[in-house]
Parts: C-alpha cells; structure tokens; sequence
C-alpha cells in the first residue's frame, strides 16, 4: 500500500473546457455588481486580495481572466506601487510594494481612476504657495507687488 | 492554570500513581492466593508440565479448527484492533517522544500519514466490536459496565487523538489537553475493570496449561 | 520631541519627514489589509489622521528589559514605523525623552491634565506589588501607584509586551516581586495586550494606529489580543508544516533533518498551542522568524510560558514543572511509591482472600490450621 505523500498531487490546469476556479468565479461575480455599480451611480469600490484564501494558482487565473488595459501608472512614494488598468474598463489591479519591493498590500479597485492617483487639493494649494515662493524668490530680489495673493 | 497544563502536569502524575498502585494491588493480590492443593499423582515430571503450560500461552491464542468457523469473525477483528492500537501508541511519533520521555528511552516511529490510517481503520474496528456486542443476544446478556465503559474510555482516547492530530473541533490545545485527560482517565480505571486482561491472560493461561498438563491433558 | 510641532497636524509633520500624502495613504491602506479590516479603511484612517492633532500617548515603563520598546523603536530601515512619532504625540517616555528628573515628572503630569480622558496609556513591563510596590519606583512613586493614577486619565490602555499583558517574566514563579500584569491591577478601562516576548514591531504600531484612528478597540480574543494578529497560531501558518504532517522531524540541532528544514517539534516547538503573527508578518521586516532559523517556537506571546516546562520539551511530553527535572527520574519514584503501596495493600487483599478460601475449604473447623 503507496503512503499518502507518495501520491503525486496532479494541480488541474487552465485547460479546463469553459470552467473557472471556484474562487476566481467569485471574485469576476463580486466585480460585476462593482462595475454596474459604478457605471449607473459613480460607486467606487475596493477588494483586498489578501483576505481572500486565493491559490497561486487560482491568482494567475484572476489575472489571466482580468487582462491587460491600456493605462499603467507607477507610483513612487515610500516604494514602488503598480496601478494597471485591466482588460475591463474601471477595475484596476493595485500593487503596493515598499522601499524594499516586499508586497505590503494588493487590491482590485473598480473606480475611474484609483483614489490614490488623484492630486489632494490641498496638496494642490500647497504646491500653488511653493511654487508662488519660488517664482518671486527668482526675481532678483525686486518687490513683490501681489501681497494681496500671498496667504 | 490551564486545562492542558493540569492533564500533562498534576493529572498525568495522579493518573500514572493510581495506575501503578492498582495493578501493582491486583497482581500481588492474585498471586498470593493459594492453589487448590492436588491430590491427584501428577502425570508429567514438575518441567514438563510448567513447559506445557508455556505452550498454552501459544496454542490457546489461536482457535481450534472445530471453532473457527463460530468465533473466527471475532477474533480476526480482535486481534486486528489490537494491532491497530499497539502501532498508534507506540509508532506515532508524539507518542514516542511523550513514552520515551517518561521512560528514557526512544525508537524510531511510521509516517503520521501511515499512523492516521491505522487509527482510522482501528476506529472502524472498534465500531464494529460494539455493534456486535450490542446485537448478539448472547453477549448483550453477559455484557455488564466493564464492558461497556472500557470500550468507551479507549474509543475516547482515539478519537480525541484523531481530532487533535487533525486540528478539528476547537483550538489545538484544547483538543491536546482532553485527549491527554482521557488517557489519565484510562489509566486511573484500567487497574479496575477488563483492560487489567493486558496483565492477566498470559499468567492465566500459562497456570491453567501447567495444571491442565499436569493432569495428562493437551492443551 | 521639539515642543513647536504640537501644533502641527499629522500631514503637516508627515510632510516635513518628506513622506507625501499618497505614501501616507499607501500605508494606512497596507496596514488595514494586514489587520483584515475593510479595504475603505485604508484611504478613511489617512484621511482622518491627516488633518488631525496628534492624539496624545503617554508610554509607561515599568518592571521590564526594555526589549518591548526596542522593538517598537527599531523598525527596519527608514519605513512608516519610525513616522508613527509624528502621527502621534508622544508626550512621555523615559527611554527617549531628553527631559530628566522633575522636568520629566511634570511634563507627565502636564501630559496627564492637559489631555485628561483622551491620551492612550501605553505600558510595558509587568507591576510589582510585594514589598509595598518598592521593587520598581521612579521620583518617589511605585509602579502601582504610578499606573492606577494614569489609567484614571487614559481613553484606554494599550499593553505592549507579555509582561505587561500577562506577567511574563517577573510573574513566573517564585514570583519574588509578588508582580502582576496591568490587567489584574486596572479595571474599567478598555485594555488592548499585545503580548509577545518581544512583540512584532508592525503588529505593535498596527494596533496602535488602528486605534488612534478609529477610537475603537479592535476585536480581541479571550486574552484581550486583538485577533488580526493573534487569530491564528504559529502552527496554522507556519511553512514547515508539511513536515509536521509527513513526520519528518528534526531529532537533534544541526542534524540532517534539521538542514533539510524539517519540522521542530521534538524540539520543544511550541508553535500548535502559540497564537502570533511570527510565520506570516515575521521579523525584521519580514526576514524570519525563529522557526524558519531553526530554533522552535516558544510560545512567548502565550500567559505563563515560562513555567509551561522546558522550551526543548516536545509538547506531547509531561508538564511536570521546573525544566531539567528528568522525567524517567521522576516516573519511577511514581512508580517505585504506587507499586510499594499497591504490594502492602495487596498481601492485605491476599491474606483475606485466603481466609476466604481457607473457610470455604474448612466451613466447620474453629482453629485454622495455617493460613
């Protein structure tokens, strides 16, 4: 009689005829209702893939069934995160990575463009006072004549 | 203090007194009796008739021809079981880390796959035993709370040990901790009912060969 | 820590230590995924911090070695853990405050008015009460004294540390400090333990920040942990447990099934019956653990690990308390004690047992002839 561990585990592979893996079916099904979601109110959402008991395998399918879109954005803060577009218009595969390039975090956003992209207006206002120091700083030491401008 | 600490800590040491104390009392108790003095003339010299009641620890652990037929089926799925616990207890290897360490010794043990196997053939056994004490009019008769409370505390101590290994029904070291106190259970009511059998059938068999000889009779 | 910063929001300090908003919101949202909370939560705890003062915390030291806030302190390289200072105010603590001596009490006492009912008390190290509380007293004040006083003030207490959470060292016996874990000396306040010997840095500052921002206590289990990162034992997640299932363990250190990285069980592991993060988060930044550097677990975040028997007892072996008491001594002094008594009460058993057999062979004799 062969022991448990001398039976070869055979994993089945994406050539299965039409079926996907239980947990990628639904995950596409949670993203349905996200996407409609959105088109109809403008509802963002969000789906942490680490809280999901997800197979290697089971995530090269999701990403295989996702596809690749037309728009990837790196973003350079504390670490390098990838923002791609999948296949499907509106749901992103984000990855957060730090400075060391260890995955600290990996979610699937179904929004027009991710949050974290958009510029913070405050940051916006902050950057228009920099910039607005910089430009009359470079004037050569003349007077600046737009007090009424400067916060 | 916790559950696990009391069953391997003071449990296990009251467990393993009481153990000792018993069977230590029963066995002494047994063997200072008197044997019914013989008046016959004995028909074998004094070593041939002890070597004959040797032989009968052999021959009468397997049935007759003329029997087996009748009792073949129980004692196939006795001794089955029996193998099946002897390999769980003293072949997994928690088991012999745990006896090796009370006793200073250690040997090697089987695969855990193997292991649960065998437990889980042995469970069925054990299953199969009870059904059959319970509808064979015969043995519903004769059987008494022995009978029935030593087939459970063993099957407790198996399936507690099954569930922990497979990490079901609770936290680990809850499952840990009663599968430990079934076995000091077991070994406090193991002086005191049937399982004393383990101590028993082989001197018994050996003095009823011996006297059987004596008087001229195989065994 | 410069006074003129208390004024600043988080954002404003953030943006000093050259960390922008989206590094921020990139951190907060890794650390609501590693506490299993809803992804919302993430860009929601940035956003509420951003603009927010800093909450107050006061860090109290009691009976420990320090090595609880060394592990706070020495995260890995410049990352997020080090900028938690500046999501926070620390207003005391004696191991990096540069004030001393009365400086240093009345800025406690300060920190304790100023933000009575809403500062964080964090504590490590365990409470000494033998001897009137002497054993551990700082300007004048024991330990005791000190933590029921700021516990007064505090909107909870965070307890870093198995000594704090449940005794650890100074509790283990004999106990010569009579000391106790905060929560034996505390009550009705909501407390938080984030037991380990030391803690993980990131589930620390985790914990921390999950509660600075939403106010809430996390959900904790039956010993006050919180469950994102003491749900799930050791063993449940550690990579070598399909040696445990195969059993293939290593025997001794250094031999070859401990160099094939085999399972540490006869080893003393105590991984099955230790709830932590240490096989998923580790150490270091993510580095190791213990088991994976082949040395088992030793169930350091567990209540009383230290008189659970010896770290290298396997946990199927007895408990029979100080480590390096050789069990097959201590067998046969059972067995030596059960089988004297058990003998004694079995010539009892015998002689009426023969009495017995003698009075049925012999039902009318007066005299017994031997016995």
């Amino acid at each position: 009689m062969s022991r448990l561990s001398e039976i070869a585990v055979r994993v089945e592979g994406p050539t299965r005829v039409g079926g996907l893996g239980g947990g990628v079916q639904a995950v596409l099904s949670e993203l349905v209702g996200m996407l409609e979601a959105l088109a109809s109110h403008g509802q963002c959402a969000t789906i942490d893939l680490r809280s999901l008991p997800m197979s290697p395998h089971d995530r090269i399918e999701l990403q295989s069934a996702l596809g690749d879109g037309e728009v990837q954005a790196n973003l350079t803060a504390d670490g390098v995160s990838t923002l791609r577009e999948t296949a499907l218009c509106g749901v992103w595969w984000v990855e957060h990575r730090d400075h060391e390039g260890k995955l600290i975090a990996e979610l699937i956003e179904v929004s027009t463009i991710p949050a974290i992209l958009a510029a913070s207006l405050i940051d916006v206002a902050a950057s228009a006072r920099t910039l607005r120091e910089r430009l009359s700083v470079g004037r050569n030491g003349s007077e600046r004549t737009d007090h009424a401008t400067r916060n | 203090m916790d559950l696990l600490h009391f069953a391997r800590g003071i449990g296990l040491k009251v467990a393993l007194s009481i153990f000792f104390l018993g069977v230590t009392w029963r066995i002494v108790s047994f063997a200072l009796l008197r044997i019914r003095r013989e008046y016959s003339k004995p028909r074998e010299s004094v070593s041939k008739y002890l070597i004959g009641g040797l032989i009968a620890v052999g021959s009468r652990s397997w049935p007759h021809r003329e029997f087996i037929a009748r009792t073949g089926a129980g004692e196939a799925l006795g001794y089955s079981y029996h193998l099946g616990l002897f390999a769980v207890v003293l072949l997994f290897t928690p088991h012999i880390l745990f006896l090796g360490s009370l006793l200073g010794v250690s040997w090697p043990g089987l695969p855990s796959s193997a292991i649960t196997i065998v437990s889980v053939i042995t469970l069925t056994l054990f299953l199969a035993v009870l059904f059959r004490r319970v509808t064979n009019r015969v043995m519903r008769l004769l059987s008494n709370f022995d009978d029935y409370f030593s087939w459970f505390i063993t099957m407790l101590v198996m399936v507690t040990g099954l569930a922990a290994t497979a990490h079901i029904g609770g936290p680990y070291e809850t499952l840990l901790a009663v599968h430990i106190l079934s076995v000091d259970i077991l070994l406090i009511w193991f002086p005191f009912g049937k399982l004393m059998h383990a101590f028993y059938i082989f001197p018994s068999r050996a003095i009823n060969g011996a006297l059987l000889s004596r008087k001229g009779a195989t065994s | 820590m410069p006074p003129a910063t208390d004024d600043l929001a988080v954002g404003e300090m953030l943006r000093r230590h050259g960390v922008s908003r989206r590094g921020f919101i990139k951190y907060c949202t890794s650390v609501a995924s590693a506490m299993a909370l809803p992804p919302w939560m993430g860009p929601a705890m940035a956003q509420q911090l951003h603009g927010a003062l800093r909450p107050s915390v006061i860090y109290l030291s009691f009976q420990e070695c320090t090595g609880c806030f060394e592990s706070f302190t020495r995260s890995f390289a410049p990352t997020m853990e080090n900028l938690i200072f500046n999501v926070i105010s620390l207003d005391y603590d004696d191991t990096l405050m540069a004030a001393a001596g009365d400086a240093a009490e009345s800025a406690l006492a300060k920190a304790m008015h100023d933000n009575f009912g809403k500062y964080v008390l964090i504590i490590d190290g365990s409470v000494p009460t033998g001897a009137g509380g002497g054993y551990c007293t700082a300007g004048g004040k024991s330990a005791v004294d000190t933590l029921r006083e700021a516990a007064k003030g505090s909107a909870a207490i965070i307890c870093v540390g198995t000594c704090s959470s449940f005794g650890g060292i100074p509790f283990a016996d004999p106990n010569p400090t009579d000391a106790w874990p905060v929560s034996a000396i505390v009550s009705g306040k909501p407390i938080i333990n984030v037991s380990g010997c030391p803690p993980i840095p990131e589930v620390i500052t985790g914990t921390m920040l999950q509660f600075v921002t939403t106010g809430k206590v996390p959900d904790l289990d039956e010993h006050l942990r919180p469950k994102a990162f003491f749900g799930t034992t050791i063993h449940d997640r550690c990579y070598r447990r399909p040696f445990y299932d195969q059993g293939k363990f290593a025997k001794t250190f250094d031999d070859e099934g401990a160099r094939n990285g085999w399972c540490l069980y006869e080893l003393g592991c105590k991984g099955p019956t230790t709830y932590n993060a240490c096989a998923t988060t580790k150490w270091n930044g993510g580095t190791s653990f213990p088991i994976e550097s082949g040395h088992g677990c030793i169930g350091c975040s567990e209540p009383g690990f230290w008189d659970k028997g010896s770290l290298y007892a396997p946990l199927s072996a007895p408990d029979w308390g100080k480590a390096g008491e050789s069990s097959p001594r201590q067998v046969m002094e059972i067995a030596a004690a059960g089988i004297g008594a058990g003998a004694v009460l079995g010539v009892v058993s015998a002689g009426s047992g023969r009495l017995r057999q003698y009075r049925s062979e012999h039902p009318l004799d007066t005299e017994p002839e031997d016995i």
